[in-house]
């Protein structure tokens, strides 16, 4: 009875706290929506080459209007001038006899996809004028699990739902007891009869609540939005998510016990947000980043979670192969429960 | 076998002691509480007052000594005794967005008994903002919230830490009426303060602390009258003070000049004053104003510590 009147207590006040329900509920199925909508795969990516003088004039030049790449023909002055005002993203002039292609470093994911297309379709024409055909070889988009599912919003599902249980851990738990014992809010309990293990209880069902609304949120914004399926599982799925919600919830009260203030708190908890949330494939996959770093942040355990939970989401598949993954998980988890324990206080 | 206090009083300390890192906080303090009265614990800031009092309360451990609240030991009995106390700590922290009634509701369940927010809302005089969210709450109406919630599990005694620090006079004297107002219910009351006005007005008794000892304790009037330290005759100048020997001469009475103020020490102002007044104007004295100070607890930590509370 003691322990629901928390619970809902914390409700309540979280609901009036508009900023933690849009960081909270928001803020992720915004990101989920913008990045989903912007990096939709299938629509052609709108990329702009600049044929400069001569060149536009040249058979290339003709033959690149029929592909993706929308040519824009303009008189040598010109393309200059718009080459300086950093618009431009790849431009094929006239050099020496020959043409040449050149791409803005400032503008490198159009200008990249502008020079392959050019290549190809130079190598295309130079194959006809020899007389032959060229020929494509085919390509299918599939994730690793063979799921069907290819489009980026995909990818970034699984990743987000990682990226929440960490920001609730570091900051809904973590941040907010920090906050409690630094304004005296538990001082203020401790001198009543109430369990301090009611108040706690009473907060990490909140935070589990949270996260499960959170989480069906998302997985419905995918599904209706994108069309995007979990392909394992629900039961696997809820048993992954719980696995990390435990672990990032122990990382959260751990980390609390080493600060003084919010302050003090901030500066540890970003020592393991950042890292984590860049450098952990929530966004894109680090496979070109360089080994160290791939390695170094397998130690840390929101990369290896989330390769688990993609392999469950994405791809339908069992955890057989995350054994060791799921295990790191699990040593930060009995290691930040043990700590938390251990030097948990609060005054 | 402890030592069970006598049934007149809520609450014993003897022989307390708190050793910080740094400082010795609180070093061999004895207190006897009696109850149904308002007790206070008058000392400049750092004297010990506030760890004293979280001791009392069991919020902090005690490195040596002896508490004894409502006939309970805080080893043994600490849930029965957090059932029949109240705290006020000296800054109460809640939720920005906790309405005073929820926040009365929400703690009061942590109790076996409570009483109704209703009733405390009422005895703060905060009905009219039962349903504000707390951030709304001026410094005063926050205060008195705080004090609600100390009384919300209906205490037999009752500790504020500093109650009216920071708060502006009038803000003060509402909370110094809902102080009273407990009082009269019967409850015992133990407060810290370092105005002494406040503890002039409000303490049935009280102990003067500093460097985390008692140095005395009595009733306010009696301390003042047991130092015997004399009213003072003030005779203030608008523009900068004459030589008073003369005057002194004829009086017969020692003067002090400083800072546009005669001062005149004396026992019994009410003799001294005809003969003053009369002195005064056969010498012409120009004075603007005549007032009387009695000796205040002021003067008399003043006294006991050469220092001033405010120091």
């Amino acid at each position: 009875m003691l322990l629901y009147r928390q619970f809902v207590m914390e409700w309540k006040l979280f609901a009036r706290d508009r900023a933690a329900m849009f960081w909270t509920f928001a803020f992720p199925m915004l990101l989920l929506a913008g990045f989903g909508t912007i990096f939709r795969s299938g629509s052609a990516p709108a990329v702009t080459l600049v044929a400069a003088g001569g060149a536009a004039r040249t058979p290339l030049a003709q033959a690149l209007a029929t592909t993706p790449v929308k040519v824009l023909a303009l008189e040598g002055p010109e393309a200059e001038a718009r080459w300086r005002k950093g618009e431009t993203s790849a431009e094929l002039e006239e050099s020496g006899g020959g043409l040449r292609l050149r791409v803005n470093t400032y503008l490198m994911a159009q200008g990249q996809m502008a020079a392959q297309i050019v290549q190809q379709t130079s190598l295309a024409g130079q194959v006809r004028a020899r007389g032959g055909e060229p020929t494509w070889l085919p390509v299918s988009m599939e994730s690793p699990g063979h799921a069907t599912s290819a489009n980026y919003a995909a990818f970034l599902l699984p990743g987000l739902l990682g990226l929440n249980l960490l920001s609730m851990g570091l900051f809904s738990v973590g941040m907010v007891n920090v906050s409690y014992r630094e304004k005296g809010k538990f001082r203020r309990l401790a001198v009543t009869p109430l369990p301090k293990w009611i108040f706690l209880a009473g907060q990490v069902l909140h935070r589990l609540t949270v996260t499960f609304l959170q989480s069906a949120f998302m997985l419905a914004l995918g599904y209706f939005a994108f069309d995007i399926r979990n392909q394992g599982s629900y039961l696997l799925l809820a048993g992954v998510m719980a696995w990390g919600t435990a672990c990032f919830m122990a990382m959260g009260f751990a980390l609390a016990s080493f600060a003084q203030t919010s302050e003090g708190y901030a500066a540890i908890s970003n020592v393991f947000f950042f890292p984590m949330m860049f450098l952990s494939g929530v966004y894109f996959t680090l496979d070109s980043a360089p080994k160290w770093m791939q390695q170094g942040v397998v130690v840390l355990p929101l990369s290896p979670y989330l390769k688990a939970l993609r392999a469950v989401f994405n791809d339908g598949a069992d955890l057989s192969g995350h054994g060791v993954g799921m295990a790191v998980v699990g040593v930060w988890t009995a290691g930040c429960f043990l700590l938390a324990v251990k030097r948990f206080k609060w005054a | 076998m402890h030592p069970h206090m006598p049934p007149e009083l809520a609450l014993t300390a003897r022989n307390l002691r708190k050793q910080y890192p740094k400082v010795l906080a609180v070093d061999g303090l004895d207190l006897d509480v009696r109850r149904g009265e308002v007790f206070g614990l008058l000392g400049p800031n750092g004297a010990g007052k506030t760890t004293t009092l979280e001791m009392l309360e069991g919020l902090t451990p005690m490195d040596g000594g002896e508490i004894e609240v409502l006939g309970l030991d805080w080893r043994r009995d600490g849930a029965a005794i957090r059932a029949r106390i109240g705290v006020q700590l000296q800054s109460t922290s809640l939720f920005n967005k906790i309405t005073p009634r929820e926040a009365l509701e929400l703690y009061g369940s942590y109790y076996p008994r409570c009483l109704s927010a209703d009733a405390l809302l009422d005895l703060v005089q905060l009905t009219d903002k039962a349903d504000a969210y707390h951030v709304t709450l001026s410094g005063g109406q926050m205060q008195r919230l705080a004090l609600a919630l100390a009384l919300v599990n209906d205490p037999e005694l009752v500790f504020l830490d500093e109650p009216t620090t920071g708060l502006d006079p009038q803000a003060r004297r509402g909370l110094w009426d809902v102080v009273r107002r407990i009082k009269a219910e019967g409850r015992t009351v133990i407060l810290t303060t370092h105005y002494m006005d406040e503890a002039e007005v409000l303490c049935d008794r009280l102990a003067i602390i500093d460097h985390g000892k008692v140095l005395t304790q009595g009733t306010p009037m009696g301390l003042i009258q047991e130092l015997a330290i004399p009213s003072v005759v003030e005779l203030t100048f608008a523009a900068g003070e004459p030589d008073p020997a003369p005057f002194a001469q004829r009086l017969g009475q020692a003067v002090t000049a400083r800072a546009g103020i005669w001062e005149i020490p004396t026992f019994d102002p009410k003799a001294l004053l005809p003969g003053l007044l009369e002195a005064a104007e056969a010498s012409a004295v120009p004075y603007q104003q005549i007032h009387v100070r009695r000796a205040t607890l002021e003067d008399v930590f003043l006294h006991l510590t050469g220092r001033s509370l405010r120091d």
